[in-house]
């Protein structure tokens, strides 16, 4: 039998407790030096969005005078209203979340599975795949070649033409080949001992272990489709098919090549007020959802593109 | 291992290159080597649905329902819609139906060489301007529509009465054929000139300048006047409007109507460098003077249009190049930074210079091309008819721009042409609750050829200030439009390289002149640089193209 001495465990406890250890000045300097230099930057970094968000509210006259900073000058919604009430705008929004939606999961699959098969050292004709791969980084077939090609194949004017071409991004696929490499694979091995299939192990071992990477994936991959305008470009012909971000471009091409009508007989209030004010309100309206989504994303941001950085 | 990875990865490259080359052989094999209708045998044509009669003043009806294929450039501000009255209109009258490729305006030209050049352009092409039609030439992809004019008598009667052949001529290729159908107007339509603050000008007692210098004069008077601003005059597009509308009156041609850098020597019969002539350095002292007197803001050539227009906004310079529509911009903003009625900025005739009153610019508009594969189809002719009528008839342009009498607008007693009660346009009829682009689909660039019109049509929907400006500006004499000199592909590609460098060269300087940093005292320095710029090469291409053209087609 231990008998336990109160005062002794007290004052092991008392000893194990972290001392409180007074910054040396030094220290201080640094801390209070990095926090302004942080704080500079921040502003840096902020102040041209918050400057689109106000110029987004602002009339055109005092944009064009150059007087609007940080605060909205003559408020005004019109833009936002005049882009809002078209259903054109509303129809190729919902197509823009479809297509990222569907674009980023065959884009997520493709890639993981692609990733996982590349990593594993003992594959058969390994460096031919990751050489198929990296080949297309650098060379491909062109334009025209790729419009006839998606064409032929019967994709024109349908969601494929712009989910599939792009569904693997090389760049996305070496980041999560060399995160797979550096999964332990006494992992897998035991996961093989206990009786798992290779789909088992990707799907109930492996893939739970890799929610950084693939949240930084998924992240990298939506923003993309979400920005992408070129291949709808390229595929589509017509205009309820178009992503939100051709109607934006189009919309800010009708609002700085001249107007129709040079002289017209009075300045149409509407259309005038939306040439310079309408880019701020379309960036607005694009960059809106992504950054709804970078909060929820961010934590796994800088340790899911840092992995498999340093292989070790 | 390392070898081992060469080796597979050098197999690959040589496999798949193998491969991308049978691929490009094979889309070669395909439409980019028919060769267009020789000399077109009309008889031998798709004649279904066409008018055995079609004439000038015969309105065009398919004696059968036909389709077109239309390539459609969308237009944000009257997003296209199928059921527009425009589209129900043409099939009632005409028998007319298109099967639309709708290509939004952001990308319209890119669109436009991508569905050519994969062979899968619909038939009819509109909104093209010349020389944009020119690459697509060489592949034989889009139609010699020189060779079907005695198809199109609406087209041929309005170059024949309005004398554009001089013009059309600048369109031919080196086949001696050409690939577009321009829009075609009977008068100039200017447009860019200087806008002034006539308030100013009214309280220091002056005229609007008829001349160059009686500007410069303006210019000091002002300048006198408020001694407190840097300069009284900036001007934006970096000084490239602002020296195209000026060159003429000089005997040149600068700015963004510098083009090829070609003038026409008419006594020596061939062309000279332009930014080598004598008549530039007038034009380039000029505004050197402008800007050494302290009258003209240097940063006129370098800086955003913004700028520009911000100190025109907030009375730190009083003139400014504009446009009809951008004076209306102008003064939105005048209007919110100096309140409304403080101020009166209008448009100047543009001033005459020691070239004489000339004015340069050409009456060719934006036009069509048509698809070779149209060619053959069963409806050909009656294509062609139905593009003539629309695009080139007197009947079929003011359609075009008014839409149908009796629905969107009505004539009056003297003939002038009202929108209807519910339609508005422009603000021309407040009331109106529809717009006649918007919900009918009329005033439509696909449909009408920019402005391309008769001068009846082009002076209407303008506000009274424009055409009074217009007015002013019609007495002015035209500038000659210089002979064609059109290039083989090796020519063309030579000129070109030359034109490039040269052309940077002369821009470069023509800044440095009239900002000051380079002395006119070194003219002549510049003109042997251009020399060492291959100008000599440069021109003999071109004049020897002129002269080939000449001979071979008289």
């Amino acid at each position: 039998m231990v008998t336990i001495d109160p005062a002794a465990l007290r004052e092991r406890i008392v000893q194990t407790r972290p001392t409180v250890v007074k910054d040396t000045r030094g220290y201080t300097v640094f801390r209070v030096a990095n926090a302004v230099v942080l704080v500079l930057v921040m502003a840096v970094m902020l102040y041209p969005f918050v400057n689109i968000v106000a110029q987004s509210f602002s009339r055109e006259g005092y944009i064009n005078a150059g007087q609007v900073n940080l605060v909205p000058r003559g408020f005004n919604i019109e833009t936002y209203q005049t882009v809002m009430a078209d259903g054109m705008f509303w129809t190729n929004y919902k197509n823009t979340v479809l297509y990222t939606t569907v674009a980023t999961a065959i884009a997520m699959v493709l890639t993981t599975t692609f990733a996982y098969a590349i990593a594993k050292q003992h594959l058969r004709g390994r460096t031919f795949f990751i050489g198929v791969a990296v080949f297309t980084m650098f060379f491909n077939g062109g334009l025209i070649p790729n419009y006839v090609l998606i064409n032929a194949l019967g994709f024109t004017n349908t969601l494929w033409a712009i989910v599939l071409p792009n569904a693997i991004s090389v760049f996305n696929l070496l980041v999560m080949k060399s995160f797979f490499e550096n999964l332990p694979s006494e992992l897998e091995e035991a996961a093989a001992i206990d009786g798992l299939s290779t789909y088992g192990t990707l799907l109930r071992i492996v893939l739970p272990l890799s929610k950084a990477v693939i949240a930084t994936m998924i992240l990298f991959y939506a923003v993309t489709f979400w920005n992408s305008w070129f291949s709808a470009f390229l595929y589509l012909d017509k205009a309820e098919l178009f992503p939100v971000t051709v109607y934006l471009r189009n919309l800010i091409a009708g609002a700085s090549t001249a107007n129709s009508v040079s002289g017209a007989v009075a300045s149409d209030e509407s259309t005038m007020q939306i040439a310079s004010n309408i880019k701020s309100v379309t960036m607005v309206l694009t960059v809106l959802p992504i950054i709804c989504l970078y909060p929820f994303v961010q934590k796994y941001f800088v340790s899911g593109v840092m992995l498999g950085a340093v292989k070790g | 291992m390392t070898t081992m990875r060469r080796r597979a990865i050098g197999g690959l490259t040589a496999g798949v290159l193998v491969l991308s080359l049978a691929a490009c052989g094979g889309g070669g094999d395909g439409k980019a080597e028919q060769s267009p209708e020789e000399n077109a045998d009309t008889t031998d044509l798709g004649m279904v649905g066409a008018m055995a009669d079609y004439g000038v003043g015969d309105t065009f009806v398919a004696t059968e329902p036909v389709e077109f294929s239309l390539l459609y450039r969308d237009h944000p501000n009257y997003p296209l819609n199928e059921d527009w009255l425009f589209f129900s209109s043409v099939a009632e009258r005409n028998n007319v139906t298109f099967d639309i490729t709708s290509a939004p305006l952001s990308d319209w030209a890119q669109r436009r060489s991508l569905l050519i050049g994969a062979g899968d352009a619909p038939s009819i092409i509109p909104v093209t301007y010349t020389p944009d039609e020119q690459p697509f030439v060489a592949s034989g992809a889009i139609l010699p529509v020189s060779d079907y004019l005695d198809l199109m008598p609406n087209f041929t009667d309005k170059v024949e009465r309005w004398g554009l052949e001089p013009e059309l001529e600048t369109l031919r290729q080196e086949d001696g054929k050409f690939y577009l159908l321009p829009g075609l107007l009977e008068q100039l339509r200017p447009d860019y000139t200087l806008a002034m603050r006539t308030d100013v000008l009214t309280e220091l007692g002056l005229e609007a300048p008829a001349t160059w210098d009686e500007f410069a004069e303006t210019l000091t008077a002002m300048k006198e006047a408020h001694p407190e601003l840097a300069y009284v005059y900036s001007d934006r597009w970096k000084g490239d409007a602002l020296l195209s509308f000026a060159a003429p009156a000089f005997g040149t041609s600068a700015g963004w109507g510098y083009g090829a850098g070609l003038t026409w020597d008419d006594d020596a019969g061939e062309f000279v460098y332009a930014g080598a002539t004598e008549e530039y350095r007038e034009l380039v002292g000029y505004f050197a003077g402008l800007v050494k007197d302290g009258l003209m803001d240097p940063e006129s050539f370098t800086q955003e249009d913004d700028q520009a227009v911000q100190k025109l906004a907030n009375s730190q310079s009083f003139a400014i190049s504009t446009n009809a529509q951008e004076l209306i911009g102008n003064r939105t903003t005048l209007t919110e930074s100096l309140g409304a009625g403080s101020f009166e900025l209008a448009k100047i005739r543009v001033p005459s210079g020691p070239a004489g009153d000339l004015i340069s610019g050409s009456r060719m508009e934006s036009g069509i091309m048509i698809s070779a594969d149209a060619a053959e189809s069963e409806n050909f002719v009656a294509m062609m008819q139905f593009v003539d009528w629309l695009y080139f008839s007197d009947e079929g342009l003011e359609f075009a721009r008014w839409g149908v009498e009796g629905e969107t607008f009505d004539r009056a007693a003297d003939g002038t042409r009202v929108l209807a009660a519910d339609v508005d346009f422009l603000g021309q009829n407040p009331e109106g609750t529809k717009n006649l682009q918007v919900d009918f689909g009329f005033f439509n660039g696909v449909f009408m050829l920019a402005h391309g019109s008769t001068n009846d049509l082009v002076q209407t929907h303008i506000s009274e200030e424009e055409a009074g400006w217009r007015e002013s500006m019609a007495d002015k004499e035209r500038t000659e439009v210089p002979p064609p000199y059109p290039f083989s592909e090796l020519e063309r590609e030579e000129a070109s390289l030359y034109q490039t460098a040269l052309t940077d060269y002369a821009k470069q300087n023509t800044l440095a002149f009239i900002t000051g940093q380079r002395d006119l005292s070194e003219w002549d320095a510049y003109v042997a640089e251009l020399e060492g710029q291959n100008l000599s090469a440069y021109l003999e291409v071109v004049n020897g193209a002129q002269q080939r053209y000449a001979e071979a087609n008289g």
